[in-house]
């Protein structure tokens, strides 16, 4: 690489991950592709995503993709997660075309996550009316 | 000589080297109108005067490396040479035999050069080193052949330091009739040598990597009577017409400034770079999980490569700045393509990612190897917290 790869917002966010780290939940998914490993790690509150955590194996892009997706959707409607996608990450970041696979790993995580919440919630529900 | 960045901690001095103020004065006088800036080989005054800093430079040259000042052919740099000397022996030798053998180790420069031929017909026997990065010489003398042409090994690793024994490598090609091209990117001016008493036939250099400019290296050709190259560049006779083109005189008699301060300070260099090496390791060696890569040995003291489990190399990269060191990967945006010299040594990818080469120079203090031992303690640490394979 001849030039600096790394915008501003993803050196801010990379050395200042506030969400790092694991919570003992049932809402925890791990995605393993392209080299790249991500867990995210929820607490609703109802709907609500009321805590959300990464851990990540990747370059500092995933890493601050992480970080970003968790500021992001911390307060939303879980529902938020299974449509999420990353273009408007991509361009706050500054995150380099090349690597937008390794972001799409990152999307799948957070897509997983929506899915497994709400297969969580499903069940419940359907344990709720049996 | 200080480092001079003050935000920044330079420990990639396998890359490069800043130029030695002593050898900046020496160019730069060469430069402007009051300098000699002739041309050398014009056949007046200003043409003799400038020839005259371009014999000193190889003087000075020659008697670091142990030979005689016209053995050597000024080029553009190390990767130059290197085409120069195996594209140009292997041609002029192709009736003899088209057999050649290198390592999996070499640099790119060396490497992609017998990919070329490879794509023009010769066969290339690939060596695979220990898993110290050492070249065992019975592999060596396995992979010869009696149509084997050229062989060229590296003598001290770009990313792991490790040196290998070119006196026994060279007898052994002599043995089987072959010329031994070498490497020396990484050791001339920085290891002693003696290449009259070597084997070896063809040795490539560059200026930069010895607190010289960028721009300009050299290659050592044996005095053989079977020993000739084709020549890659056509255009005027500079050069018995090897290597033809003006001869850029500030650069080179750059190139021979270093050379002479190289082999005044050699020693020394040595003794303070092992001292800072061997430090940096101990601060560092008791991580768990970590690897030295390579053998400490017999490696140049100035290079420490060592990698660690569960931690990304691009991401360690930029968690150990303002640290400027090398990473283990390729860097490459589309893909994470770990170090073939590492993965060739045994590393799994995991590993080789993570890969960090840490290159000492002169100008290097104690106290830049202990922040570098802290930032790279803690760099570690938070990010394996981060990793979902060690905190799960």
């Amino acid at each position: 690489m001849s030039r600096d790869p790394y915008s501003e917002r993803v050196r801010a966010l990379f050395s200042s991950p506030l969400h790092a780290g694991s919570m003992s939940t049932p809402y925890r998914v791990l995605v393993d592709d392209q080299g790249i490993r991500i867990e995210l790690s929820a607490t609703l509150d109802g709907d609500v995503i009321q805590r959300l955590r990464f851990r990540a194996w990747g370059c500092p892009h995933v890493v601050a993709a992480a970080e970003w997706i968790c500021t992001q959707l911390e307060g939303e409607s879980a529902a938020r997660l299974q449509d999420f996608a990353i273009t408007e990450l991509m361009q706050s970041l500054a995150v380099p075309v090349e690597k937008s696979g390794r972001i799409l790993v990152v999307e799948d995580a957070v897509r997983a996550l929506g899915a497994a919440i709400k297969e969580s919630s499903t069940i419940a529900g359907q344990a709720e009316q049996d | 000589m200080t480092n001079a960045a003050a935000d920044l901690v330079y420990l990639d001095y396998a890359a490069t080297t800043p130029v030695d103020p002593r050898v900046l004065e020496t160019m730069l006088r060469l430069q402007g109108v009051q300098g000699d800036f002739g041309n050398p080989s014009a056949m007046h005054r200003a043409g003799w005067r400038s020839h005259a800093h371009v014999e000193l430079a190889a003087e000075r040259l020659g008697a670091l490396l142990g030979t005689s000042a016209d053995r050597l052919v000024w080029t553009s740099g190390a990767t130059e040479s290197n085409n120069l000397a195996i594209i140009g022996a292997a041609r002029h030798r192709r009736h003899r035999g088209r057999h050649l053998v290198t390592m999996l180790t070499e640099h790119k420069a060396v490497t992609d050069v017998f990919r070329a031929l490879q794509r023009e017909g010769f066969e290339v026997s690939w060596l695979r080193p220990g898993p110290n990065g050492v070249l065992d010489l019975g592999t060596l003398q396995a992979a010869m052949r009696a149509d084997t042409q050229l062989v060229s090994i590296m003598h001290v690793n770009n990313e792991t330091g490790v040196w290998q024994d070119i006196a026994k490598i060279g007898e052994c090609c002599h043995a089987r009739g072959a010329l031994l091209h070498v490497d020396a990117a990484q050791s001339v001016g920085k290891l002693p040598l003696a290449l009259a008493e070597l084997s070896v036939d063809l040795m490539s250099m560059t200026a930069h990597k010895l607190y010289g400019p960028k721009g300009i290296g050299a290659l050592y050709v044996a005095k053989r009577p079977d020993l000739h190259l084709e020549p890659l560049l056509f255009g005027g006779g500079q050069q018995q017409r090897l290597r033809p083109g003006t001869l850029p005189v500030p650069l080179i008699a750059g190139f021979g400034h270093a050379a002479a301060i190289a082999a005044d300070c050699m020693l020394s260099d040595l003794a303070q770079l092992r001292t800072l090496r061997d430090r940096l390791w101990a601060g560092i060696s008791d991580l768990p999980g970590i690897r030295l890569n390579g053998d400490l040995a017999m490696s140049y003291p100035g290079l420490l490569n060592v990698s660690v489990a569960d931690v990304e190399g691009e991401s360690l990269l930029l968690a150990l700045e303002p640290l400027c060191v090398a990473t283990g990967s390729a860097c490459n945006a589309q893909n994470q393509e770990p170090s073939y010299v590492l993965r060739a040594l045994g590393l799994s990818d995991a590993a080789a990612q993570g890969a960090i080469r840490f290159s000492i120079g002169r100008p290097t203090t104690r106290d830049e190897i202990d922040f570098a031992i802290r930032q790279y303690r803690h760099a570690v640490q938070v990010l394996r917290t981060m990793s979902p394979d060690v905190a799960a």
